[in-house]
């Protein structure tokens, strides 16, 4: 191709006047190996856009398996939401009463603690009070001694 | 519409929209991500699917909205910087065989806004003519001339530029 419509094409490129014929027109030449020196430049603008084009997408589309059993998908789901709630609400009774019987638990274990304590007080009374007996046996020794 | 026919109908172009996805996300994870969600949504609406004149324009907008959604959300999670730096990596492993000049011009690209990347995408990659471009994108063809020449210059000045330098 001469290089004065390959400059012209160029040019028309770089203001958006270019159809799609001649901007493969373009792409051939610039891919090609025979880019005369002073467009080389440009050459691997050209080159990216064709090696863009063949990039492929690697994954599966899976559309069609995911959605085959979709009313059965919706079964699912509300089967297992359903079993959860479920497991939720046992593990809370479960969870409520077990706390209910700690309560009761806590409330007489603070019952006997309150009654060992007002035993123990009464224990030392009596203590001091056996104080004021030794007394009584030491003078009542030295009377009749 | 049975899945076969679903398939067959829509498969044809499922790298074109791969490739725009890509272009606009960069990475190929969430590009295949985003075509998925794509064909999903196809699926969903298969019984509108006749009413449309062009599937694949169609699906290109699809395409395009699902992806412009998925940057703006990542970038109001600020997820931006994590991103660019994934950019480059993306780069460096390419698994295509490219040369250094073909690399730079991807690079240029990724730095230019969406819209004139899209649409660079969707005429210089896909070829796809200026009318199938308006539909896609809803804009006009002189608005998307307008970008598409703005696109292409920026390219080259960038491209020239890290020619003066010897890069490439």
């Amino acid at each position: 191709m001469e290089l004065a419509k390959i400059e012209r094409l160029l040019e028309a490129y770089f203001e958006g006047n270019t159809s799609l014929e001649e901007e493969k027109l373009l792409r051939k030449y610039f891919t090609s190996d025979a880019v005369a020196p002073q467009f080389k430049v440009y050459k691997p603008l050209f080159e990216s856009y064709a090696i863009a084009q063949e990039e492929v997408s690697k994954r599966e589309l899976i559309v069609s398996n995911r959605n085959m059993p979709f009313s059965k998908l919706w079964r699912y789901g509300i089967a297992a939401s359903i079993a959860a709630v479920g497991l939720i609400t046992l593990l809370m009774f479960s969870s409520l009463s077990l706390s209910q019987d700690e309560e009761a638990a806590l409330a007489a274990f603070n019952e006997s603690k309150k009654a060992m304590l007002l035993l123990a007080d009464n224990f030392n009374n009596g203590a001091e009070q056996l104080a004021l007996l030794n007394q009584f046996t030491e003078s009542k020794n030295s009377i009749l001694k | 519409m049975k899945q076969n026919d679903f398939v067959a109908t829509v498969l044809p172009f499922k790298d074109k929209l791969y490739r725009l996805a890509k272009r606009i996300l960069v990475s190929s994870d969430e590009a295949e991500d985003a075509v998925q969600e794509v064909y999903l949504k196809l699926w969903k609406g298969k019984q509108r699917m006749e009413n449309y004149k062009s599937l694949e324009a169609f699906a290109m907008t699809m395409t395009k909205n699902y992806c412009l959604d998925r940057l703006k959300s990542k970038q109001a999670s600020n997820l931006k910087i994590v991103h660019s730096n994934y950019k480059n990596d993306e780069n460096l492993d390419r698994q295509i065989d490219v040369k250094d000049g073909v690399s730079l011009v991807f690079k240029i690209m990724e730095t230019l806004p969406e819209k004139q990347r899209i649409i660079l995408q969707l005429r210089d990659v896909e070829a796809f003519e200026y009318s199938e471009i308006s539909k896609i994108l809803e804009i006009n063809e002189t608005a998307i001339r307008v970008a598409l020449s703005r696109a292409r210059k920026t390219v080259r000045e960038q491209l020239i530029k890290k020619h003066k330098y010897g890069i490439s």
